[in-house]
C-alpha cells in the first residue's frame, strides 16, 4: 500500500514541478498577500495583550495556514481532472487498496504544499522569530496534519464532481470564510460571543493554533497547554474523518437501479 | 473463465430521463484461453457490460464470475488477474511512456520492473520512445502504451473496450495483430468489444448484442452460415414498395435495411440469374444492383436488423475508423 501511495504521490509532485508557473504562483501569491495586508493593516493592529507583536508577525502563521489550505486542496481536486483524462479509471481497476488511492493523492498534495510553506518559513528570522529544532519539528508536524486534513477534504468534495467549476464555487462560499474566521486575520480575543463560538467550531482555527504555537514556546511548553492539546486533537480528528469519508467514497461503486424480480 | 449469468443493468435515470435498461438478462460464457469479440451497434450496452466486468459498476441483477472468483463478492481477487484497456486513454499524458509504465508496475506490485517493461515494449513499436511524453505520441502509439501497460502485468484475462477506436487502418491492423499473437503466445483469455465488425474475423467466437440482449454467439464461420454464401443487394428508388412486390410477385425472401433491399439466403451461383430476373422486371425502379460475398459485417446487419450507414463503401478498412 505504501509503495502504491508513494508512486501516486510522486506523480503529483512530478507534474507540479514540471509546471514552473504553478510553482511560482503558489509561492508568490500568499507572499504578496502577506506583505500588502501586513503593511496596510499594521498601523491599526492593537489587540489587547499583544503589544510587542507587529501585524506582519501576527499574520505570518495565518498565511502559512492559507498556503497549506489552498495548496493541498487545489492539488487534491486534480482528481476531477484525473477522472476526466481517464487516468483514474486505470487506477481504480488495479489491485490496490482504496486507501492507497486516497493517500497517494493526499500525500502528493501535502508534499506540494510543504515545498511552498517551508520556503516561506525561511522568512521567520526576518520577523525576529526563532525556532528551536524541537519547535521546527512540531511546526512541520503541524503542516503535515493540516495539509492531510484539507487535502482529504478537497478529495472528498471533489470526488463526485464532474468539473472543477463547481469546486471553485465551494471554494469561495465555504473555504474562504473558514480561513477568514480562523483567527488568521484577527485574534479570537475581543470578538462578539457568537463569532467566538463559530471560530472555535472551525477546524481551520485549530490548525492555526497548531501552526502558531511552535513560534512562541518550546515543545515542552506546548504540550503543557490545554489549548494546544485540544487544537492538536481536533486537527488530527479532522484529518482522520476526512480520510475515512474519502476512502468510503472511493470504495463505493456506481450501482444499477433495482429491477422487479422476474 | 468469464461467466456472465442473467446480468441486467438499469441506469437509474434522472428527473428528465427515465431509467434506461442497458443490459437485459444477458448470459455469456468465455472459455479459458478464448478470444471473444463482443460486437454490436453503438448504444447496445457494450461499455456498460465492460464497466461491470472490470468492477467499476455494480449491476442491477445477475452474477459474474471471473477466473473462478465472484466479481461482486471478491473484486480485489478479480483485479489481480485481469488487465484492462479502456475505450478512452488511461494514461497520464503529461508523463513519459516510462513514467506511466512505472506507475502501472507499482500499482500491480511488479518487482522486476525493467525486465517486464522491456518485454512489454517488445510487443509494441514504442522502442526508443520511453522518455517521450505521451502527449507527443501519435494516436496509434499512444494506444500502444495502453497495451504495453497491461501486458507488463501478465494478466490471465484481458478486457478491452473498443481499443482500436480512433486508429487509422494501418495502426489498427498492427494493434490487432500484436494482440492476436500475444493471446496465442500467453494463452490469455481475451474479451474485446468492438463496433468495427471487420475486426471480429480475428476472434475465436463472436458475440453480437443489441439493446442489451445477446443475439448471437458463435465462431465467425458458423455466423457466416447464418446467411447464404452469396447475396444480392438492390438499391431501389422506393425500398419498401419494391420489397413488397418482390415478395408478392416473385416469392422472394427479402429484407429491407435502410434504403436497400437484401436477398441474403442465396446459394453460390444463384446470384447472377436472380439478379438478371429482377433487373428484367423492375429495371426502372432500380438505381443499382450487385452480388456480394457476405462478410461478418453482413451477418451483423442480418442479426441486428440495423443497417450501418456506410455499409456499401467499397474499401472495408476505411469504413469505420471513426466512432459512428
Ligand atoms: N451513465 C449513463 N447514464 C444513463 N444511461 C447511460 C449511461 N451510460 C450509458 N447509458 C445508456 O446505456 C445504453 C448502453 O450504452 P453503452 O454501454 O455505452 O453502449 P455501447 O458501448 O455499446 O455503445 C445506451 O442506451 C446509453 O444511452
Ligand atoms: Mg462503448
Amino acid at each position: 500500500m505504501i509503495r502504491v501511495a508513494f508512486s501516486l504521490a510522486r506523480r503529483e509532485f512530478v507534474r507540479f514541478i514540471r509546471q514552473p508557473q504553478r510553482v511560482i504562483g503558489a509561492v508568490a501569491q500568499p507572499l504578496l498577500f502577506w506583505l500588502f495586508l501586513g503593511a496596510g493593516l499594521g498601523g491599526s493592529f492593537r489587540p489587547p495583550g499583544m503589544e510587542g507583536v507587529t501585524y506582519l508577525e501576527y499574520f505570518y502563521p495565518g498565511v502559512m495556514v492559507m498556503m497549506m489550505l489552498f495548496a493541498s486542496i487545489f492539488s487534491s481536486i486534480t482528481i476531477i481532472e484525473d477522472r476526466d483524462a481517464g487516468f483514474l479509471q486505470g487506477v481504480l481497476v488495479a489491485p490496490v487498496s482504496r486507501m492507497a488511492i486516497v493517500l497517494g493523492k493526499v500525500t502528493g498534495g501535502v508534499a506540494i504544499a510543504m515545498v511552498q510553506v517551508v520556503l516561506f518559513t525561511a522568512a521567520a528570522p526576518f520577523l525576529g522569530l526563532s525556532l528551536s529544532l524541537g519547535s521546527l519539528l512540531m511546526l512541520l508536524v503541524g503542516f503535515v496534519l493540516t495539509g492531510m486534513g484539507f487535502a482529504a477534504l478537497g478529495f472528498m468534495l471533489a470526488w463526485p464532481m464532474k468539473s472543477t467549476s463547481g469546486f471553485h464555487a465551494i471554494m469561495m462560499v465555504f473555504l474562504m470564510p473558514l480561513w477568514l474566521l480562523s483567527g488568521a486575520l484577527f485574534p479570537v480575543t475581543g470578538v462578539p460571543g457568537w463569532l467566538y463560538a463559530v471560530m472555535m467550531a472551525n477546524p481551520v482555527h485549530h490548525a492555526l493554533n497548531v501552526i502558531r504555537a511552535p513560534f512562541y514556546g518550546p515543545p515542552a511548553e506546548m504540550f503543557a497547554s490545554g489549548q494546544y492539546l485540544a487544537s492538536l486533537a481536533v486537527t488530527v480528528a479532522w484529518a482522520v474523518a476526512c480520510l475515512v469519508v474519502s476512502m468510503a467514497r472511493v470504495g463505493r461503486r456506481e450501482k444499477g437501479a433495482a429491477v422487479a424480480a422476474a | 473463465m468469464i461467466k456472465i449469468d442473467t446480468l441486467t443493468h438499469v441506469y437509474p435515470g434522472s428527473r428528465k430521463l427515465g431509467p434506461r435498461t442497458a443490459i437485459d438478462s444477458l448470459s455469456l460464457h468465455v472459455r479459458d484461453g478464448e478470444f471473444v469479440i463482443l460486437s454490436g451497434p453503438n448504444g447496445s450496452g457494450k461499455s456498460t457490460l465492460f464497466r461491470i466486468l472490470c468492477g467499476l459498476a455494480l449491476p442491477s441483477a445477475g452474477r459474474v464470475a471471473v477466473a473462478g472468483y465472484d466479481l461482486f463478492a471478491q473484486p480485489a481477487k478479480v483485479r489481480q488477474v485481469v488487465g484492462v484497456v479502456f475505450q478512452s486513454p488511461a494514461v497520464d499524458k503529461h508523463l513519459t511512456v516510462g513514467e506511466n509504465l512505472r506507475i502501472h508496475a507499482d500499482l500491480y506490485g511488479i518487482r522486476d520492473f525493467a525486465a517486464r517493461r522491456d518485454e512489454a515494449l517488445g510487443w509494441t513499436d514504442l522502442g526508443g520512445r520511453i522518455d517521450h511524453k505521451v502527449d507527443t505520441l501519435s494516436g496509434g502509439l499512444a494506444r500502444q502504451v495502453e497495451l504495453a501497460k497491461v501486458l507488463m502485468t501478465h494478466p490471465r484475462v484481458l478486457l478491452l473496450d473498443e481499443p482500436t477506436t480512433g486508429l487509422d487502418p494501418a495502426s489498427r491492423r498492427m494493434f490487432l495483430a500484436a494482440l492476436g499473437r500475444l493471446q496465442k503466445d500467453r494463452g490469455m483469455t481475451v474479451l474485446m468489444t468492438s463496433h468495427v465488425f471487420a475486426e471480429a474475423e480475428e476472434a475465436d467466437r463472436v458475440a453480437i448484442m443489441r439493446d442489451g440482449k445477446l443475439l448471437a454467439y458463435d465462431t465467425p464461420a458458423a455466423l457466416r452460415e447464418l446467411i447464404g454464401t452469396e447475396m444480392v443487394v438492390i438499391q431501389p428508388t422506393d425500398a419498401n414498395g419494391l420489397a413488397e412486390r418482390l415478395r408478392a410477385e416473385m416469392g422472394l425472401a427479402v429484407r429491407v435495411h435502410g434504403d436497400e433491399i437484401r436477398l441474403e439466403e442465396t446459394e453460390n451461383g444463384d446470384g447472377l440469374p436472380l439478379l438478371e430476373r429482377i433487373l428484367q422486371r423492375y429495371r426502372p425502379e432500380i438505381l443499382s444492383i450487385s452480388i456480394k460475398q457476405p462478410g461478418l459485417e453482413d451477418v451483423f446487419v442480418h442479426v441486428t436488423g440495423k443497417a450501418v450507414p456506410e455499409h456499401a463503401h467499397p474499401v472495408r478498412d476505411l469504413q469505420r475508423t471513426g466512432t459512428l
